[in-house]
């Protein structure tokens, strides 16, 4: 297997466009996997993204130049946002973005999600890019950046695209990136200061575990506490990220409370899916996917 | 001299910085590569008939660049049967697979390329057998047999220890109290997977380097299987990266011998990658127990009475040993005048269980531990009092009819914890819980046996040697698998001969320059090897002293004594060099050579029926722990927030060392308790790498506290006793306690995952304000805290987390 290491976006595109490339971002999900595959199913070039300076910055932009704003759930952005967008670089890594600054400032359920991947060594090589490609339910950066309401920009040798998030991730391991494209940078909408972002991931350990369930959480409080808009993503309960619009309006014009996330909580169990594996149970699963909702009464 | 408190163990730095070979970082450049071909679980079966190998799949393994050969059953020289006790393991499988991990083809290779291609291109045809995979089942009638024709099917061994009479006394009893409990099986886990390597040298020489505990009996194992004169074969061992009793046995060496054998002299290596490892490596038995305990009103224990059923899976490795021990601990380190134990031990198509750290009683720990904390509950007594009560002294006799003529510091175990701060201010922590949190504290009491037990000697022959260079060379005879003991030997013969640790130095075994001595296990290591050590360092200095008389001019050896690199006149400070008096000697003389063999209790009682060696044991570790945990009342997840062990070791030889087996041992018993939950369906392992396998990282593990009460065994060297498998026994036992002081319910099935505790929480939440069912001693415990409180809207809220404030701050 060969490796080659392009230095720019069009040394890039040139390398995809050999029969039999792939793309080598930290590795921690391609090397693992092909180590498992028969040699017969192994990629004859790896296009290794440590060198495209270009991937690798994180900025906040104002926003508004968003192609579609739109997702599957709504509108992107939640209303109160500061129009503005933090783009994050699709080879950072996880340890790169959970150190700057602007991560942990405006997006702080996104620093929760990069707090608790992996571990230190897993976190130092992973990157966001690779995770988004892996498109694993169990994913933790695909959570919190769906109920950011995220876009993804991609490109190849014939151009660049916009996807919202929920778009891009289709199935278990299913993106919509076409043969030859590149997942270049994340766009994710700064949430306002009344937002309040909260995630939690429940693994069978500490670190080095992948997760059970997960929930990130956007909650917008309005007067008095009360609630003007939920955004809430569970991770590992279904084939993609699980979104549930009834629990998110069960909670518009309520407070914070015990009893609100309760009938929330409920509302959940009663509609998610998950499925029984090595790791936990179904039950498990839908029994703290509605659980999880009553941590945020401690926000 | 080197103090044993501040000298770092002596292979810490070539450790540490990664200087350090092990058995595959010698192996020559040249080697050939083995590998077994383990169809079982890439068909999903895990017992069937073999009906062959497809020759097509063979000729295209042949047909790889750089594949040799294909070996298979009908290659094996010799009884092609491994075992250590019973010989029922086939090195390669002919005609029937007894667990989806059972080798049945054996390639050749000159790259592991090569060798990954030729393992690629095998088909075995497999025609699937109705299996057996509980141990209950297996001994029903009508049972699929594993062994097919086995005389007793596939119960494998049962086994009674009976004093006094149980029955009787449990009728009287005035408190009778029953339970049943579960363990699963566990994965050793060990950084170093199995590996080895080994060349058929030109005069017959079976030379053999390998990650093994147990070198000296291996020889006899493989030269069985193989066909061979065990003394033609030579093994070697240096350090092993972790062993925890699953290098006890052969676990490359049958089929690297094999494969040495017919690879025309050249070397040839075998290592397991993770998946193999777990596929086939041995594992820690399930354990299923039902146990019925008798007591006074004021708590003396008066009767135990229990069954075990123990699943050894498709072999029996070292199961009627790991039973044998378990039933000798299953009263726990109490006295219990009237005791039954009963014990099954069952051949299943499960993976192979053999030896592991806490050999058969890391297993009964929870279940003689549940059912006295039950009793506590029951008469409203504080748990380690009730422990106090009861506990063994020296002087007693235990539960097997032993009386105890070895040390016993039990109690001053319990004394420790009970004035310990976590104990004593168990209460106010406990209500201090944060939101949504449960907290608990728990105590567990154990035990572990040392050594082999009566009718297998327990022996351990030491040499040591004066080099030309005037330095000490000690030829260990038990392999180090990082336990520690290397360090113990080199600490003891410093000590004894009077040197700086730099005039020590260690060969690692070597069947042909050491002597035989016993395995790497069963607590046995430092006390025997050590003995033996400090027997034949006494030797070497007297005779040193003697011999050096000449030289100096002293007509008494003892004016004489040993100095660091030299013999020196105690008045006149006159003195001789080592590496000058070590020219005045022969090779010969320069030897010491002694040898110890453990004692073994005089009084043998009749107590026991069905085991044919091993029983009984006479001298014991004792701990008791503590560990204080928060359960998530959202997760049913479980942390542990604080964990102490006390531990009676006899004498502390090496703090570290001593620290780091109480603390290794504690961490693995709580990755047994809490997270690792191997799970096997059908025979199939599901566990199969450590994604799954959730052995405790850094993170899951509080700073565990060490504790030692001054203790002595008249016995051991310098007063020490065996710590390497007691700290395991605590942990399950101690959480279990622990979950059930937070949330109300004991557990008695494990591990205590997540869905087991969120059920349990579940199921109590109606009732969580009336109190627990049993055992209202409030002085010890109170009732279950309601779970959060669902309040009105206007309520107040529970309480910031830290982490979420300075999130939301930055935000
Ligand atoms: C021990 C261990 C623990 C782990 N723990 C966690 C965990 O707790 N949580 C979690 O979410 N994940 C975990 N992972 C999975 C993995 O580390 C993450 O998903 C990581 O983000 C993958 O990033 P990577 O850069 O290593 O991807 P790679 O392995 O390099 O790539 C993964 C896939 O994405 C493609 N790809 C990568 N970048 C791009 C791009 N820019 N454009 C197009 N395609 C691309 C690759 O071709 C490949 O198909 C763990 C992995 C390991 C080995």
């Amino acid at each position: 297997m060969n490796v080659v290491f392009p230095r720019s976006l069009p040394e890039l595109f040139a390398a995809l466009a050999e029969p039999g490339a792939r793309i080598l971002a930290g590795g921690t999900d391609l090397l693992v996997r092909l180590r498992a595959q028969p040699e017969a199913a192994a990629p004859a070039t790896l296009v290794s993204l440590e060198r495209i300076a270009a991937l690798h910055n994180v900025a906040e932009e104002a926003g508004g130049q968003s192609h579609s704003l739109d997702g599957v759930f709504g509108p992107a952005r939640l209303p109160g946002t500061l129009h503005r967008v933090v783009r994050l670089g699709a080879a950072c890594t996880h340890a790169e973005l959970l150190a700057h600054p602007l991560v942990r400032a405006r997006l702080p359920v996104l620093a929760q999600a990069l707090a608790v991947l992996g571990s230190p060594p897993v976190r130092n090589m992973g990157t966001l890019g690779g995770n988004l490609c892996t498109a694993s339910p169990a994913g933790d950066c695909l959570p919190p950046l769906l109920a950011l309401g995220a876009e993804v920009e991609l490109a190849s040798a014939s151009g660049a695209r916009r996807l919202a998030l929920a778009d891009f991730l289709l199935g278990p391991g299913r993106t919509a990136l076409a043969p030859g494209e590149a997942l270049i940078a994340v766009h994710v909408p700064v949430p306002g200061v009344d937002v309040r972002q909260h995630f939690e991931k429940v693994g069978r350990r500490e670190a080095l575990a992948v997760a059970v369930v997960s929930l990130a959480a956007l909650v917008r409080l309005g007067h008095g506490g009360i609630i003007a808009e939920a955004r809430l993503a569970w991770g590992s309960v279904g084939p993609t990220v699980w979104r549930c619009p009834e629990a998110e309006a069960a909670l518009i014009g309520r407070r914070l409370s015990l009893t609100a996330l309760s009938e929330a909580a409920a509302l959940v169990r009663a509609r998610v899916r998950p499925i029984d594996d090595v790791r936990a149970s179904a039950d498990y699963r839908r029994e703290v996917a509605g659980n999880l909702l009553l941590r945020l009464a401690e926000l | 001299m080197p103090s044993s408190k501040s000298a770092p163990r002596c292979d810490a730095l070539a450790k540490a910085t990664g200087a350090e070979r092990y058995a595959l970082d010698l192996a020559p450049a040249d080697c050939l590569f083995a590998g077994a071909f383990r169809p079982g679980a890439v068909l999903g079966i895990a017992h069937g008939r073999l009906r062959g190998l497809d020759p097509a799949s063979v000729a295209a393994a042949l047909a790889v660049p750089g594949v040799l050969r294909v070996l298979t059953a009908a290659d094996v020289p010799g009884t092609n049967r491994q075992g250590i006790v019973h010989k029922d393991q086939p090195v390669l499988c002919g005609e029937v697979i007894r667990h989806a991990g059972d080798p049945v083809a054996l390639v050749l290779a000159e790259s592991a390329l090569a060798l990954r291609r030729g393992l690629a291109a095998l088909r075995a045809d497999i025609e699937p057998l109705p299996g057996v995979f509980n141990p209950e089942e297996a001994l029903k009638k009508g049972a699929p047999l594993v062994h097919a024709g086995r005389k007793g099917g596939n119960l494998l061994l049962s086994a009674l220890i009976e004093k006094g009479d149980a029955r009787q006394a449990l009728k009287s009893a005035p408190v009778v109290l029953r339970g049943e409990f579960s363990t699963p099986v566990q994965e050793h886990a060990f950084l170093e997977t199995q590996c080895g390597f080994a060349q058929l040298l030109p005069d017959g020489v079976l030379d053999m380097t390998v990650s093994t505990q147990a070198p000296f009996r291996d020889r006899f194992e493989i030269g069985h299987a193989l066909g061979l004169d065990p003394l033609t074969i030579r093994v070697r061992s240096p350090y092993l990266g972790g062993g925890f009793g699953g290098k006890d046995g052969s676990t490359v060496q049958c089929l690297l011998g094999l494969a040495a054998l017919c690879a025309g002299g050249r070397p040839v290596r075998m290592a397991w990658d993770r998946e193999e490892s777990i596929l086939a490596g041995y594992k820690r038995h399930a354990v299923r127990l039902r146990y019925t305990l008798g007591a006074d009103e004021d708590g003396t224990l008066l009767a135990l009475s229990c069954r075990l059923t123990y699943d050894t899976g498709a072999y029996a490795h070292l199961g009627g040993e790991v039973m044998e021990l378990g039933m000798e601990h299953a009263a726990g380190p109490y006295r219990v005048p009237n005791v039954r134990v009963e014990g099954r031990l069952a051949y299943t198509n499960n993976p192979i269980a053999g030896a592991f750290r806490g050999f058969g009683v890391a297993q009964v720990s929870p279940a003689f531990e549940g059912l006295l904390d039950a009793l506590a509950a029951k008469l409203c007594l504080d748990p380690l009092e009730l422990r106090r009560k009861n506990a063994l002294h020296t002087g007693d006799e235990n539960s097997s009819g032993v009386t105890l003529t070895s040390s016993v510091h039990l109690a001053q175990c319990l004394d420790e914890l009970a004035a310990h701060p976590h104990w004593t201010g168990r209460e106010a922590w406990r209500v201090a819980a944060p939101p949504l949190t449960r907290r608990g504290v728990g105590v567990s009491c154990v035990f572990n046996g040392m050594g082999y037990g009566r009718g297998l000697p327990d022996m351990a022959i030491a040499k040591v040697e004066l080099t030309e260079a005037g330095d000490f060379l000690i030829y260990t005879s038990v392999p180090d698998m990082g336990q520690g003991n290397a360090a113990a030997f080199a600490l003891l013969a410093a000590q004894e001969l009077n040197q700086p640790p730099e005039g020590i130095r260690l060969v690692q075994p070597d069947t042909e320059r050491c002597h035989p001595s016993g395995s790497s296990s069963a607590g046995r290591t430092t006390y025997t090897y050590g003995n033996a050590l400090l027997k034949a360092c006494a030797a070497m200095r007297a005779k040193l002293l003697t011999r050096a008389a000449m030289a100096l001019m002293a007509d008494e050896a003892e004016a004489l004594e040993l100095v660091p690199g030299a013999v020196q006149h105690r008045t006149t400070g006159r003195s001789l060099p080592l590496a000058a008096l070590a020219r005045f000697l022969s090779r010969d003389d320069r030897l010491s050579v002694a040898e110890f063999l453990m004692p073994v209790a005089q009084d043998r009682p009749d107590t026991g029926r069905g085991f044919a060696i091993g029983f009984p044991h006479l001298f014991f570790a004792f701990a008791a722990h503590l560990a204080r945990i928060e359960v998530d009342e959202l997760t049913g997840r479980v942390r542990v927030c604080d964990y102490v062990c006390v531990t009676d070791g006899g004498r502390v030889l090496g703090r570290s060392c001593f620290d780091q087996q109480a603390q290794g041992g504690a961490a693995q018993g709580i990755g047994f308790a809490l997270t690792e939950d191997f799970q096997v369906r059908q025979g199939l392992i599901q566990t199969r790498d450590l994604s799954t396998c959730l052995i405790p990282t850094a993170l899951d593990l509080p700073d565990i506290e060490s504790l030692a009460v001054d203790g002595c065994e008249p016995t051991g060297p310098r007063g020490l006793k065996g710590v390497g498998e007691v700290g395991l026994n605590g942990p399950a036992p101690a959480l279990a306690a622990a979950l059930e002081d937070a949330i109300g319910t004991r557990l008695r099935d494990f591990p205590l995952n997540p869905e087991r505790v969120l059920a349990a929480l579940k199921k109590r939440r109606p009732s969580s304000k009336s109190g627990r069912e049993s055992g209202t001693n409030s002085a010890t415990k109170a009732g279950p805290k309601p779970v959060a409180k669902l309040g009105p809207e206007s309520g107040p809220k529970p309480g910031l987390k830290p982490g979420l404030k300075s999130e939301r701050r930055r935000a």
